[in-house]
């Protein structure tokens, strides 16, 4: 049993606001040998600087940060250790300081948080918060065995090798206590990988069908092939400041609320405890829930999900997911962990999870479309990269300019791609309130961060 | 004073040269490797010593102050709710499917014969769940198994054990 002590569920306060206004990204791709690393990075950077209407020059902006968190996964990938020292130098950003953080699949997300809280304290009015990932240094076999090593090396990561192996024990047990089919995981599949098609940078898009999902490859039973996101190489940013610099740079700001929680890496290691109700749940909903299947979060939720919108909700004031949020990118590294995470983040009541995907609520056109971007699944995983990705998606939806970083065809050109004759707009009307999921291990971190239209 | 070096130095290259693997439009560059780590199991060596002996050691913590006294499999040298150090205990070689995978396909390296099932048992008494390989049958959740030891020839590792229908 998990228990908390009093201190430990202080919500956190920005001790000055925070917001985001810009962001860019390159193409991403499983294999990226035009360029080198520092040079992949230069490119979404600059985009971020050149390309979001900002009120100054990408010079001046150069001039005005003072600090800039670094998102990377695994020097194993890189092969390179202190890669953010031969970044920031590159992006000529030396001597302000910068720091690498990594929290494995969650290093995005928690790159941002880290920048946020350079903002939020005073440290700095004006933050570049920057992730990679090269995946493609070494074949497929030995990228799945380097992700299989943020499993326990010495409890799990023999029994696989591969991560999808030990998301697949969590697909069954969900199928097993919420009757979760196969139809109803390859439907996300097919949704995000659909969404890809209108993305430029998407690695893996495509117009699938149900039975296209159910009939690829087995990689661990039940999940297959279309099941899983795929190997990337790439690079994303977004540009961090406090409210009077955030007004001077851009027209669009958003304002930023992020938290996080974890969990022990080791699924098996998770003791039972009781639910933490988000603000729009009732006390005692979960009991019949718990009288069949008593043990929360076991195998079927990610307690550190649950716990990383417990904070942010109560940080941003948001009563209802559902309601507030116009739209939401999840981690849908597996289609198990997309619908995993509806009840943590309480778009859904925890075992009615199938019903919310059913309900067309997470579709373009439903109440709250999930993973617009194309996803982990369609887009790109490039895992330093991910969880900064995710944001700019959210940014650049709320600003109105999904249509402009997806439906242009310089981006698609930048791609070597043509972009397609019936490219469809998957801009949200109107949308005022996003929220994204990073998320790593089998929910080891995650951070629940919220973007929130300020003008 | 003495010099550094007495004479003067020579050196040759004694690497290997790379080969490519792309030339167009940028070199990308064959780079091999190959490293040994030396790894320990620290306080949890026993564990893995009890496998070679047939035995599956879990660890309890017994400090009255405690609020959880759980029982850890993998064990943990210290409890994680109150800090003091836990003791080993000998757990039932029994337990139930809690949930299960087969692993088809697996990245490089995997030292099991593919595809297989990979099982969650929960043990009574226990506190955690203990991720093992199902060696045959089919599982299916809350399906009786049973440990068994591979006590001649170990890996030394948690490949030690496995599972089959009790």
């Amino acid at each position: 049993m998990i228990t908390f002590g009093k201190g430990n569920l202080r919500v956190p306060r920005w001790s000055k606001r925070v917001f985001m206004v810009a962001g860019g990204c390159t193409p991403f791709r499983k294999y990226f040998p035009e360029y080198k690393l520092e040079e992949l990075v230069m490119m979404g950077y600059k985009m971020m600087l050149e390309e979001n209407q900002l009120k100054m020059s990408p010079k001046e902006i150069k001039d005005s940060i003072q600090f800039a968190v670094y998102g990377e996964f695994a020097d194993h990938f890189q092969d390179q250790l202190l890669c953010e020292a031969k970044i920031h130098d590159y992006l000529g950003l030396d001597p302000l300081f910068n720091i690498g953080v990594k929290t494995g699949g969650a290093t995005g997300g928690a790159a941002v948080l880290a920048g946020a809280m350079a903002i939020a304290s005073g440290y700095a009015n004006c933050v570049l918060v920057a992730g990679w990932e090269r995946m493609d240094e070494v074949d497929t076999r030995t990228g799945n065995f380097y992700i299989s090593t943020a499993a326990c090396k010495d409890f799990e990561t023999r029994m696989g090798r591969i991560y999808s192996s030990y998301y697949a024990p969590m697909a069954n047990r969900f199928a097993w206590a919420y009757n979760l089919s196969e139809v109803t995981r390859a439907k996300v599949a097919v949704k995000n990988r659909g969404y890809a098609m209108s993305n430029p940078n998407a690695q893996q898009p495509g117009h699938h069908t149900v039975e296209e999902v159910l009939s690829s490859r087995m990689s661990a039973y039940p999940l297959r092939f279309l099941e899983c996101c795929a190997m990337t190489a790439g690079s994303a940013s977004v540009l961090l400041c406090d409210e009077e610099l955030a007004y001077k740079l851009s027209d669009q700001p958003c304002e930023l609320f992020i938290c996080g929680g974890s969990h022990t890496l080791r699924v098996a290691d998770r003791r039972p405890m009781e639910i933490p109700l988000l603000p729009h749940e009732e006390p005692g909903m979960y009991d019949e829930l718990l009288r069949e299947n008593p043990r929360y979060p076991g195998f079927e939720s990610f307690l550190a999900s649950r716990f990383a919108s417990w904070l942010t909700y109560r940080m941003a004031g948001i009563k209802n997911p559902l309601d507030d949020f116009d739209l939401v990118e999840l981690h849908d590294a597996f289609t198990i962990s997309d619908i995993q995470t509806y009840g943590d983040v309480g778009l859904a009541p925890y075992g009615k999870e199938v019903d919310y995907i059913e309900s067309g609520d997470a579709y373009f056109g439903g109440r709250c479309p999930a993973n617009l971007s194309g996803g982990l699944l369609g887009t790109m995983h490039a895992v330093g990269a991910t969880g900064i990705w995710q944001a700019a998606e959210c940014l650049w939806q709320i600003q109105g300019k999904y249509d402009y970083f997806h439906g242009q065809e310089k981006w698609w050109k930048r791609a070597g791609k043509e972009m397609p004759k019936d490219w469809k707009s998957l801009q949200v009307k109107d949308a005022k309130q996003a929220m994204w999921i990073s998320h790593a291990g089998v929910g080891s971190h995650v951070t629940c961060g919220v973007l929130r239209k300020a003008w | 004073m003495a010099e550094p070096y007495e004479g003067s130095l020579t050196t040759e290259y004694i690497g290997q040269a790379l080969e490519l693997k792309d030339e167009d439009p940028a070199w990308v560059v064959k780079w091999p490797r190959s490293i040994t780590h030396f790894h320990t199991y620290g306080l949890l060596t026993p564990f893995f010593k009890g496998l070679a002996e047939g035995k599956l050691l879990a660890t309890k913590c017994t400090n009255p102050a405690c609020s959880q006294n759980s029982t850890w499999l993998p064990p943990r040298a210290d409890c994680p709710d109150c800090y003091a150090r836990t003791e080993w205990v000998e757990v039932p070689n029994e337990g139930t499917i809690y949930t299960y995978t087969m692993l088809d396909y697996a990245g490089i390296g995997i030292e099991l014969k593919t595809p297989y099932w990979q099982i969650d048992v929960a043990i009574a008494g226990v506190d955690t769940m203990f991720k093992g390989i199902l060696l045959r049958g089919k599982p299916e959740i809350g399906m009786k198994v049973k440990a068994e030891f591979r006590t001649k020839n170990p890996t030394r590792t948690i490949l030690d054990v496995w599972w089959v229908p009790a």
